[in-house]
């Protein structure tokens, strides 16, 4: 019986971190890097006690929270979807400087051809931004593998360590190999001869981006171990990373004579110019297969030496994911003879709201609250969820969607430009995620905004993971200086309508940001019974008398 | 060297069918047949009543390419008749198609069922099942996809005590009637294809 596990490619690297002797494990929800986080959380919650896995309120937190960890000494997993990243970004390339003690290892999920995220920007080019390492893998195996080489390249070059996958190889399912698990590793927390090289004042940190600099060639190095030349007898070579290397391996098993062509098979960044020379002097013309940006092709089209294809030249598509096509057609090989496509007009099948979501009822309630109060025109400020599908029809009741917690300030930006009504829409885990800061601006600036808050209790789109907010979204709204008078907390039902539109109502026509919390428990959740044992323990809590009723949670 | 030669199956549906439950099952049941196989799914919103679509490819030598080319499928599973039609050109000229017949019209602009078959049956290679019927003969309302697995299981070289094996083991959590009747849907389903079409 094969011995080998099977786990989706991201899952892998939650295993490796697990292996590695992670102490912690961090992050915040997106597709396609969820299930990394979820499954070492599983293995701590199964078997490791004195280990840790905490989602956070967003990836800056979760990036800080990792960062801590390794201080004390301790190997730490943060994990992440590419847009995560720029919100995690200040602490990533601040990091950069201050070094790490225990390993640190930062999963990012890139998602080419955005199958669900607002862009396909690519995460190599910010580790190549922050001057730090970052490890491709093609396979599940390399997820793997990679991952445990990122905790032992971090260590060696006191750096954080990006392992880079996209969504095909995060949500590809194939057997690995594990390596024995190690305990949780301790190096000792930050000695006091180093303690200044993490206090970034200027003086340090001067010397500090001197040391990053000096540690370029290293890594250089590191990462020439784990690239690969392979010789030919063509002169037309291929340069490939990551998907790119594992559809073109594959079409070699199925095309033979693609084995006369040179290729240079990038996994590890940042490039060493002498691999790129060496390759380079090979060949006349070069293939580029790598997904999202050209980044590898621009750095071997500077050097001049051979003509360069792919993305910039149109050899490969400008945007969206490799594939074994594009990679055909770049190839010149002849598609594969199919069947006909059928002659019937297929309606897209769009995602769309489940029966009974509670946010269906949020929405009518505002747009009929619009209606009344002679803004049907209204353009309304969305945020990121589940509640985005509002966008499309049937509904189209939000006009905006931008980024993580936006919706707040572009309807308080929009009120202070003059447009009245201005709404922002936004759900419990966005506004835990970075919707507090917005919302305490927007009741400082004294925009009239309606700032109304989706609460279904879960981050429901990933998978009902629990949401930072949990039960505090009105003490949080209070505590951001709302007075009691401009919040009011609402059930999303349709027998409760009426009484909603007039509350929305009253906001819309109120002075200074008011805010409405819709709360019904999102029903994938509830089906689940997601929140069944935290609310039976609270329920315990509030029936239990043994302190003071003041003093109770 | 000679070129290896890769299979690919493609399973469609409508978010909430389990596409990807039973592309797992696949993926196993070829796994323990000793070949070399890898899964590929998205995530995400299309879990909220979407098209869903899995692949699985499988071969005697190591993979390394999640995705099958257009052309490049020998067998598309499908739980949803719109749903299947919509990835016939995944198939390659000699492939075949499994597919429920009843719909799930939920949408606008589905159009008339009738229609939806006729482009079916106009596939050459394809094999339709009433599952509602189906479900109805087995007293087991969740049959179909079951029997719909149980068909195309006659195109993969995996043996009908694997396939068994994995399915019990699969539904072993919601106790031995659940795995009984969903072994019963299978080997109904099985039956209603000959012997001998292996890819």
């Amino acid at each position: 019986m094969d011995q080998r596990t099977l786990a989706l490619g991201v899952e892998a690297v939650g295993c490796a971190a697990f292996d590695a002797g992670i102490k912690g494990a961090f992050g915040y929800p997106g597709t396609p890097s969820t299930e990394g986080f979820e499954y070492v959380e599983a293995m701590i919650q199964a078997s490791a006690p004195e280990r840790v896995a905490q989602w956070a309120t967003n990836e800056k937190v979760a990036f800080d929270l990792a960062l801590g960890a390794s201080y004390t000494g301790h190997r730490a997993l943060v994990t992440m979807k590419h847009v995560g990243l720029n919100v995690a970004m200040d602490g990533y390339a601040n990091a950069a400087l201050t070094g790490v003690q225990g390993g640190l290892v930062v999963l990012v999920a890139d998602d080419p051809g955005m199958h669900s995220s607002q862009n396909e920007q690519d995460s190599r080019k910010l580790a190549e931004f922050s001057w730090l390492p970052c490890l491709e893998p093609s396979t599940v195996q390399e997820a793997y593998d990679f991952t445990l080489r990122a905790f032992e390249l971090s260590e060696a070059l006191q750096v954080p360590v990006m392992v880079r996958l996209v969504t095909r190889l995060a949500h590809c399912r194939a057997p690995f190999l594990r390596q024995e698990t190690l305990p949780p590793t301790h190096r000792g927390q930050v000695p006091g001869d180093h303690v200044q090289d993490w206090v970034l004042i200027p003086s340090n940190a001067r010397r500090r981006y001197v040391d990053l600099l000096a540690k370029q060639p290293r890594m250089r190095e590191a990462a020439a171990e784990i690239n690969r030349l392979v010789p030919g007898t063509a002169r037309r070579g291929v340069a490939a990373a990551g998907l790119g290397r594992a559809y073109f391996a594959q079409l070699a098993l199925e095309y033979p004579e693609l084995a006369a062509l040179p290729r240079l098979e990038v996994a590890a960044y940042p490039l060493d110019p002498a691999t790129e020379e060496a390759f380079l002097a090979q060949v006349d013309e070069v293939l580029v297969f790598e997904e999202d940006y050209p980044l590898l092709e621009e750095r071997l089209g500077l050097r001049g030496r051979a003509r360069v294809r792919g993305r910039l030249d149109g050899a490969v598509p400008r945007t969206g994911e490799l594939s074994p096509r594009v990679l055909k057609e770049a190839l010149g090989l002849d598609p594969l003879d199919r069947k006909a496509i059928p002659a019937l007009d297929l309606p897209v099948r769009a995602p769309r709201f489940c029966e009974g979501c509670g946010h269906v009822d949020a929405y009518e309630a505002v747009q009929e609250a619009l209606r009344n109060v002679g803004a049907p025109e209204a353009r309304v400020f969305g945020d990121i969820g589940c509640y985005t599908l509002a966008a499309q029809e049937p509904l189209e009741a939000i006009h905006g969607v931008v980024e993580m917690g936006a919706s707040i300030s572009l309807a308080a930006g929009a009120a202070l430009a003059g447009q009245k009504p201005a709404v922002a829409v936004i759900g419990d885990s966005t506004f835990a995620h970075s919707g507090l800061p917005a919302l305490l601006t927007a009741v400082e600036s004294g925009a009239d905004v309606t700032v109304v808050i989706l609460d279904n209790r879960v981050v429901g789109m990933t998978g009902q993971q629990p949401s930072q907010a949990l039960d505090q979204v009105e003490r949080l709204v209070l505590g951001l200086g709302v007075p009691e008078s401009h919040m009011a907390v609402l059930t999303p039902l349709p027998s409760k309508h009426a009484e909603n539109v007039a509350a929305v109502e009253a906001a819309l026509q109120r002075r200074g940001t008011s805010v409405l919390v819709f709360r019904r428990e999102c029903i994938q959740s509830l089906r689940r019974g997601v929140l069944k044992e935290h609310d039976r323990e609270a329920r315990e809590r509030q029936a239990c008398t043994t302190c003071a009723p003041e003093v109770r949670p | 060297m000679s070129a290896a030669r890769i299979h690919g199956i493609v399973l469609a549906g409508v978010g909430g069918q389990g596409v990807l439950s039973m592309a797992q099952i696949v993926l196993e049941a070829l796994r323990r047949s000793g070949l070399h196989a890898l899964q590929s799914e998205i995530h995400g919103m299309s879990q909220r009543g979407g098209s869903v679509q899995a692949q699985v490819c499988f071969a005697d030598t190591p993979l390394t390419s999640p995705l099958i080319e257009e052309g490049g499928a020998d067998l598309l599973i499908a739980l949803e008749p719109l749903e299947a039609l919509r990835y016939v050109s995944m198939l390659r000229i000699s492939g075949h198609l499994i597919t429920a017949e009843d719909p799930i019209a939920d949408m606008e602009g589905y159009p008339p069922l009738e229609d939806v078959h006729r482009a079916l049956r106009a596939v050459r290679g394809s094999h339709l099942l009433d599952t509602e019927s189906l479900a109805r003969k087995l007293a087991h309302k969740q049959a179909g996809g079951m029997a719909i697995l149980g068909m195309a299981s006659r195109f993969l070289p995996v043996p009908e005590e694997t396939w068994r094996e994995v399915i019990a083991q699969r539904f072993e959590p919601k106790g031995a009637r659940v795995v009984e009747k969903n072994l019963e849907a299978f080997s109904a389903g099985r039956q209603l294809i000959p012997e001998g079409v292996e890819v």
